[in-house]
Order: C-alpha cells, then sequence, then structure tokens
C-alpha cells in the first residue's frame, strides 16, 4: 500500500497523473499561487493513470471552494489592511536525538526560508538531546550560522526547556527533527503572528512527508496530524465545544509550534514528566497548549505555518504511537486534574467522553470486521487505561531520578 | 447552555467590521448588505475578533455564498441528500473571477421591488401580544404586501380586536381548529398572485415582502423560502431548541430543490423538511391550483406539524421547484418554557411520523416507510449514546423520550388505512380564479 503525495499549481493548467504499479492512491497537495490551499487522499487500483478532466473534477469538487475563499481573503487583505507592529525577532528550536540524517534535511529545508525572513532576527538552536554519539554535533557543524546545544538529560521536555533558556528571540518556534519545512513556513508563521499579536502561541499545518508504506497510509488516511487548511483563534472557552480548551490536541501537534517566550518562562516551561522519550512519549504539547489557553492568552493555527511530517514507516511503530497518544493524552489528564481543579468538571466530562468514543468506534471496527482499525484503537484504548493507572506519577519518579543522575 | 445569549447582527461590508467585548455569549448573524452569510456563536472569552479572524471568517462564509449564486462557479446550487449543497469550483474559472467582493455586493443588490402582487397570511390562535408584534413588523415592511390576512383560529375571536388596531388587515375567523384547515381559509380569501405565510411569533425582517417576490420573480421558482432565526436566546428552552435541535437551521447558501431532489433522495426518504419553515414561506397561487391546499390532517391542530413539508414534497413530486432564499428573513419567538418546548418536541416527532405514512401513501415513495422504521430508531439511538457521552444532563434524555414518545404516537396511523388514502383539498375555483388580482409577475 502506497500513495503518490502531487503537489499541483491550481493556478496552472492540469495534467494526467499516473501511480506507479506499487501505488494504490493518490494524495494531491494543492496550491493556489503558491499557497497551500489543501489536501486530498483518493483511493485508486494500482498503476492507475488520472486523465486530465480526473484531476480537474477532483480539484474543483474538494479545493474549489478554498479557492474562492483565498481570493476573497486576499481582496479582503487589500480593503482591511493590517497595522504594521514592529516585528518580533524568532528563535527555531530543534530537538534531536540520534538522527542526525534527519535533523540534516530539515536544516537544509529550513536555511532555505530563513533568507527571506520578515522577522528582526532569525536564529536557530539545535538541542541534542543526549545523542550517544557525534553524529549530531557533526552534522549541525555543516550548517552557518546554526548553535549547537547539549543537553544530557534524556527526554523532549528537557530538551524544550533547555532550548527555552537559550533562546534569545521574542517568539521560539519549536520543530522535531522529523519533520521538513514548507517553504511558506517561515512567512506563514509570521503572518499568524501579524494577525494575533497578542496570542501565546501558534501551530501549525503537519502534512505528510511521504506515504510508502501501509502504515503511512494508514496513519493518514485516519487523520494523521492534519488539523484543516481554515486558520483558527483558540481562546480558554468555545461556545462550539463544552469540553475546550481540555481536548487540547484539537489545536495542532508538537513537531510544529511556537510561543512567546516571555509567557513560557512565566508559565514555567514544559513539564518535564511528559513528552520523557520512551517511557511517556506524549503528552507535553497538550500541556503546554492547554496551560497557555488557561493563563488567558490565544493559541492560534495556521495552515500556511506547514511541515511535513515522515510518519511512522511500519505498523507495529504506528501501532505503538497511537498507545503513545492514549498514554499521553491520560498522563496530561492526570496531572491537569490535579493542577487545576477549577475545570474538573470537563476533566471528568471528558474522560468519559474519551472512554464511550473509544469504545463506540471499537464496536464499530469489531462489527465491520476491520482487523488493522481495531488493533490500532485496542492500542491507544490500552495506552489510555495505563495512562489512568499512575503513569504521571511514575513519570515524576523517574523525571527526579534522571535529575538527581545529571547533577 | 443555560446562561442567556445576546443576538447581535454585523455587516462585513462595513469598512470597520468588528465584534466588540460582550459581557454574555453572543450568537452572530454575519451579513454582507443584505446578504446573510452565517452564523456563529462566541463565548466572552472568544471576544472581542480580531480584524484577522473576521478577515478569516469572512472568506470562509462568503466562499460557498459566492458558489452557490455565481453562474461562473456552480450557481443555482442545488439540495443534496442531507439539504447541503454540492459546490464543486473550477480553478480556471476561480483565475478569471475578478473582484469577488464587488460581485458580493451584486448578490447583495436592493433594487426595491413592489410588495403589491403578495398576499401574506398570519394563521394565530389566543396570542394576541405575538400578533401584534408580528402585525407591526408587517406595517414596517419597506414595501407592504398588498393584502394581510390574520385567520383566528381560536374558538372565541381573540385576534380580532387587536387585528382592528391596524389598517388593512384583512380578519378571518375561523373555528375549525388546525394549523392547515387555517391557511386553507387564508389561501381561499387571499387576492394576491403570490401567497406568502408566517406565523403570529415571527417578526419578519422590513425587506422581508419584498425579498419573496424577488425570489418568485424568476419564472423557474414555485415556492420559497427564507432564513428564521431566533428572535431572543434568554431561556434554556430557547438555547436548546436553537443550539441542541439546530433551530430552523442557520445556512445561509441558497438552494434549489426540485424533481432531481426528490428522484435522488426518495430512496431513503427524501429530507423535504431542510426546504425550510412555515414559519416563513411563500408559494405562487397557481401552486395550489396544481397539487391542492395544505392536508388538513397534518399539521398544528391535527397531527403535530409536518404541513408545510408536505406540501413541499407534492409540489416537487409534480415537477415544482421550490428556492430556500435566506435573503427573505424572519426572527422567530421560540418557546419560552422547557414544557412548552417538550410539548412541541412531541408534536413535531408526531407530526413528522404522520406526514411520512402521507406520502408514502399518496406517492408510493417506500424511503417515507424505511425513515420511519430504520432512520429514526437509529437516530434515537445515536442520540442516546451521544447524551451518554457529550453528557448535557437530564434535558437531553428528556427531549430523546419526547422524542421517542411522539414517534409511538405517530405510529397509530400505520393502523389507519382510511386517514391514510383521503385526498388532499382542491382550493375552490371560483374565489380564487375571479379574485386573483393579475400581477405582472
Amino acid at each position: 500500500m502506497a500513495y503518490r503525495i502531487a503537489e499541483l499549481e491550481l493556478s496552472e493548467p492540469p495534467t494526467p497523473i499516473a501511480l506507479a504499479p506499487e501505488q494504490n492512491g493518490l494524495a494531491v497537495l494543492a496550491r493556489w499561487k503558491g499557497r497551500l490551499a489543501g489536501f486530498h487522499m483518493a483511493s485508486a487500483a494500482p498503476g492507475y493513470a488520472f486523465s486530465t478532466d480526473e484531476v480537474q473534477a477532483l480539484c474543483a469538487k474538494r479545493f474549489g471552494r478554498r479557492l474562492v475563499a483565498l481570493e476573497v481573503e486576499a481582496a479582503l487583505a487589500r480593503r482591511w489592511p493590517v497595522e504594521e507592529v514592529s516585528a518580533p525577532s524568532l528563535s527555531i528550536a530543534i530537538c534531536t536525538k540520534d538522527r542526525a540524517q534527519r535533523l540534516a534535511r530539515l536544516l537544509n529545508s529550513l536555511m532555505s526560508v530563513i533568507g527571506g525572513s520578515r522577522f528582526r532576527a532569525t536564529e536557530v538552536l539545535v538541542i541534542d538531546n543526549a545523542s550517544i554519539d557525534s553524529a549530531t554535533r557533526d552534522a549541525v557543524a555543516g550548517f552557518v550560522g546554526v548553535r549547537y546545544v547539549f543537553e544530557p538529560r534524556a527526554g523532549l521536555d528537557f530538551a524544550r526547556n533547555a532550548a527555552l533558556r537559550h533562546a534569545t528571540g521574542d517568539l521560539l518556534a519549536f520543530l522535531d527533527d522529523d519533520v521538513v519545512v514548507d517553504r511558506d513556513w517561515l512567512e506563514g508563521l509570521f503572518g499568524a503572528w501579524q494577525g494575533c499579536p497578542e496570542a501565546g502561541g501558534f501551530t501549525g499545518l503537519v502534512l505528510p512527508y511521504r506515504l510508502d508504506t501501509e502504515a503511512q497510509v494508514q496513519f493518514e488516511l485516519r487523520g494523521g496530524f492534519g488539523r484543516g487548511f481554515e486558520p483558527k483563534v483558540f481562546h480558554s472557552a468555545s461556545a462550539d465545544n463544552p469540553l475546550h480548551p481540555v481536548g487540547s490536541g484539537v489545536i495542532g501537534a508538537g513537531c510544529n509550534m511556537a510561543f512567546d517566550r516571555t509567557l513560557l518562562l512565566s508559565l514555567g516551561g514544559f513539564d518535564e514528566a511528559l513528552d520523557t522519550g520512551a517511557p511517556l512519549p506524549g503528552g507535553g504539547d497538550l500541556d503546554i497548549f492547554y496551560r497557555v489557553l488557561r493563563s488567558g492568552r490565544a493559541m492560534v493555527y495556521e495552515p500556511r505555518y506547514a511541515v511535513y511530517h515522515e510518519h511512522r514507516e511500519t505498523l507495529p511503530q504506528l501501532q505503538r504511537q497511537y498507545w503513545t497518544w492514549g498514554l499521553g493524552f491520560m498522563a496530561f489528564l492526570a496531572k491537569s486534574r490535579r493542577s487545576d481543579p477549577a475545570l474538573k468538571g470537563k476533566h471528568s466530562a471528558i474522560l468519559r467522553w474519551w472512554l464511550l468514543d473509544k469504545l463506540a468506534d471499537l464496536g464499530v471496527a469489531a462489527c465491520r470486521l476491520r482487523g488493522l482499525e481495531l488493533r490500532f484503537l485496542l492500542a491507544e484504548l490500552w495506552g489510555g487505561i495505563v495512562g489512568m493507572a499512575g503513569e504521571y506519577d511514575r513519570s515524576l519518579k523517574r523525571v527526579q531520578t534522571i535529575r538527581k543522575q545529571a547533577s | 447552555m443555560s446562561a442567556a445569549w445576546d443576538i447581535k447582527h454585523v455587516d462585513l461590508s462595513d469598512g470597520h467590521p468588528a465584534v466588540a467585548a460582550n459581557p454574555r455569549p453572543l450568537f452572530v448573524v454575519f451579513w454582507w448588505g443584505a446578504l446573510p452569510l452565517g452564523v456563529r456563536t462566541y463565548l466572552p472569552e472568544q471576544l472581542p475578533l480580531s480584524l484577522s479572524e473576521l478577515a478569516a471568517l469572512t472568506a470562509e462564509l462568503a466562499s460557498p455564498q459566492l458558489a452557490a449564486r455565481s453562474p461562473r462557479f456552480c450557481g443555482p446550487a442545488r439540495a443534496t441528500y442531507d439539504g447541503k449543497p454540492l459546490l464543486p469550483v473550477a480553478a480556471d474559472s476561480v483565475q478569471t473571477c475578478g473582484d469577488l467582493l464587488r460581485q458580493l455586493d451584486d448578490f447583495a443588490e436592493t433594487t426595491p421591488v413592489s410588495g403589491g402582487p403578495l398576499s401574506v397570511i398570519i394563521c394565530t390562535r389566543d396570542r394576541p401580544e405575538a400578533l401584534e408584534r408580528c402585525l407591526s413588523a408587517l406595517m414596517a415592511q419597506t414595501s407592504r404586501a398588498g393584502q394581510i390576512v390574520v385567520v383566528d383560529n381560536s374558538s372565541h375571536r381573540s385576534a380580532e380586536a387587536v387585528s382592528a388596531r391596524f389598517s388593512g388587515v384583512d380578519y378571518l375567523h375561523e373555528p375549525r381548529p388546525g394549523l392547515s384547515v387555517a391557511r386553507n381559509a387564508g389561501v381561499r380569501v387571499s387576492t394576491g398572485a403570490l401567497i406568502a405565510f408566517t406565523d403570529d411569533d415571527v417578526e419578519p425582517s422590513p425587506s422581508w415582502t419584498m425579498e419573496l417576490v424577488r425570489a418568485l420573480s424568476s419564472a423557474a421558482v414555485d415556492a420559497v423560502t427564507g432564513l428564521v432565526l431566533p428572535a431572543r436566546l434568554d431561556t434554556p428552552a430557547q438555547c436548546y431548541f436553537q443550539f441542541k435541535m439546530g433551530g430552523f437551521g442557520s445556512e445561509c447558501v441558497p438552494l434549489i430543490f426540485d424533481r432531481r431532489f426528490l428522484d435522488e433522495t426518495k430512496a431513503t426518504g427524501a429530507q423535504v423538511w431542510r426546504i425550510g419553515a412555515g414559519a416563513n414561506m411563500a408559494f405562487r397561487r397557481l401552486v395550489f391550483e396544481r397539487v391542492g391546499l395544505f392536508d388538513e390532517r397534518l399539521g398544528a391542530g391535527a397531527s403535530g406539524c409536518s404541513e408545510d413539508s408536505e406540501l413541499w414534497y407534492r409540489l416537487i413530486a409534480n415537477g415544482g421547484t421550490c428556492l430556500f432564499e435566506p435573503r427573505a428573513f424572519v426572527m422567530h419567538h421560540h418557546r419560552e418554557q422547557w414544557s412548552e418546548l417538550r410539548r412541541q418536541v412531541r408534536a413535531y416527532m408526531k407530526g413528522h411520523v404522520s406526514a411520512l405514512f402521507v406520502q408514502a401513501a399518496r406517492h408510493r415513495h417506500g424511503g417515507n416507510i424505511h425513515r420511519i422504521f430504520r432512520q429514526l430508531p437509529g437516530y434515537f439511538a445515536r442520540s442516546a449514546f451521544l447524551a451518554l457521552r457529550d453528557g448535557g444532563g437530564a434535558r437531553r434524555f428528556q427531549i430523546l423520550w419526547d422524542e421517542i414518545v411522539g414517534w409511538l404516537c405517530g405510529l397509530q396511523y400505520a393502523f389507519r388505512p382510511r386517514w391514510r388514502a383521503r385526498p388532499v383539498e382542491m382550493p375552490a375555483s371560483p374565489s380564487l380564479g375571479q379574485s386573483a388580482r393579475q400581477s405582472s409577475l
């Protein structure tokens, strides 16, 4: 199972698209005058050749209205010009561990967009999170102007807090090492900041880097990290979602997020007992989104601020990812219930929501004999149960040990 | 949900639109001039809206509007199964589209149209204060309707005094109970080539008459419905009806419902109730001559409701066309008391089931039966699951219970073959043919 990812510039005439014999689907990434406009996956027979008409019809159906919206937005930008505010400076932090090749790939993509930065100053930091050899340091040495910081305590949120201490920018953007930035990434972040300079944080679109294996295709078909192509602003409450902001996963993903650095410092940084790597690899992003919103500052989701994420390659890896989602979410919830009793009602409500929702999905998958779906759901549910059963406290102890060892 | 909401109207075509901070939750209706674009809700924490939020929202709301209205994209838009349009827009048509804001201005045009050809029929029963509000709004129209008829469906003429206070209002007493009976009585005394209906708990917007006439000026349109939004959201019952039950809909994309819509969807029950609401609808007089009057077995005071959607069903089955045109806009006073809402929900569901039986018998469309025995039980099961999953307390279960009771009450019509077989009444031709005012339409 593999999908061909085709990037189409819709302002140019369409062309036919042929799949390779091993490909059984087409994922169209649409742009309109350079701007990302939509992403759609269509399954097809292996090796199928989409004719010009088919491509055109698919684009009209899936992206047409978005193109009209983009044109309206452009016209409104002329009618309602934004006030010029002096631009902030930006630090971009990449937290990485033992993935020198992917890091180099990301830095390459980053270097090509930084030249056009409209931020007052832009710096790039690589936080080497206790890599076992010097490959990461060597990879960074190949790029001019990239700062290298070594964080000996293993754990993503240790690394993120190290970035927070070393960064100097007004805004601090985080990237995971398994992504590549879109050519509009930096401009997208700048636009999001310009639209809402008082926001506490920003998240962006996460698209698939490749869809070459069944696991990658399945992950994307089940929603992936996609949060859509319409910008959104999140506050500490929402009229449409009574459980907001407890279900903070809708806001974005930790592999592509940015914050007002001063705000992060005042919030005490990331929770080092979440996103700790192997034992509890999740929840850190949910926690920080939640805390930013609870501090009264907004979070902005901006689709132009886009990255491409290398999804898990194999089904066991993907199954484990779903397990970590359940685990991380419940660890986050256990922590928030304790630290934010004012929203206790919402925490209980989302717990019930989550369990019933997963059980219902499980029932549907079982009735329809969808083995793979069943596997993923069971993994997530099991992760959730482990998470509920004191995982956050166990993680606190582990983190305590790591801190002692390091000092 | 139980807090009271404020309702605000915001014109986005204004040079400096704003949705300011508000101490109470806000229900905002966004407009582009005379063109309603959509509805959004905000808690105080989400306000004020920034200019970039407003711009993104305007783009999001304007794009289906442009796609559905502009012939260069895919207008006029036709409804599909669940009353939503498919709006494919070819990329090359966007490439050459020109100034889209100017096109929005064109769609929001307000060339005056005379309300003269329109007869407005208001059926009322023991709600004189509400009727007074409604009549005041009808008097304040930009262009007044040629005829306004109050049909008093009460036993003791409770609307007579109110009607007499307004000049040029025809009063008619129809003591036989039933909304369909009253509406039919209104049709019989009406004189206009176009006939509009509204209810006593409704306040039409000042351009309502004009917009209905404008929409019916297209030869291809036989019936028009419009936008019905809440006049107030003060009580838990009003908020529940609007937010949890969807109110009378808040979509603002114009839609055509025609024979093709029926043919494409009748196998699983054509969702004709998506066409609109009886509180805001108009017909050509010819429609009644062609397909008959409202079915007097249906509607408030008889089986409960759905006399309006059954007439639309008959109309489109006969090749007619209904247009949902949100520019024709009224405000509805939802039931204030929880007990009233519960009664209404039972009546709605019972009436809905009875209308499905009638439609199945009249047109031999099995999809209506499929809806009664497959879709509705499925809907109840889903509602029960959602009520469990999302919480929301006893209220949701009470409403679900009322829906199930209404459904069970509606099933009685399965055992009444003679009731089902009754033909619909046709208008008496003399009163129609002679007095129908010839209009330029």
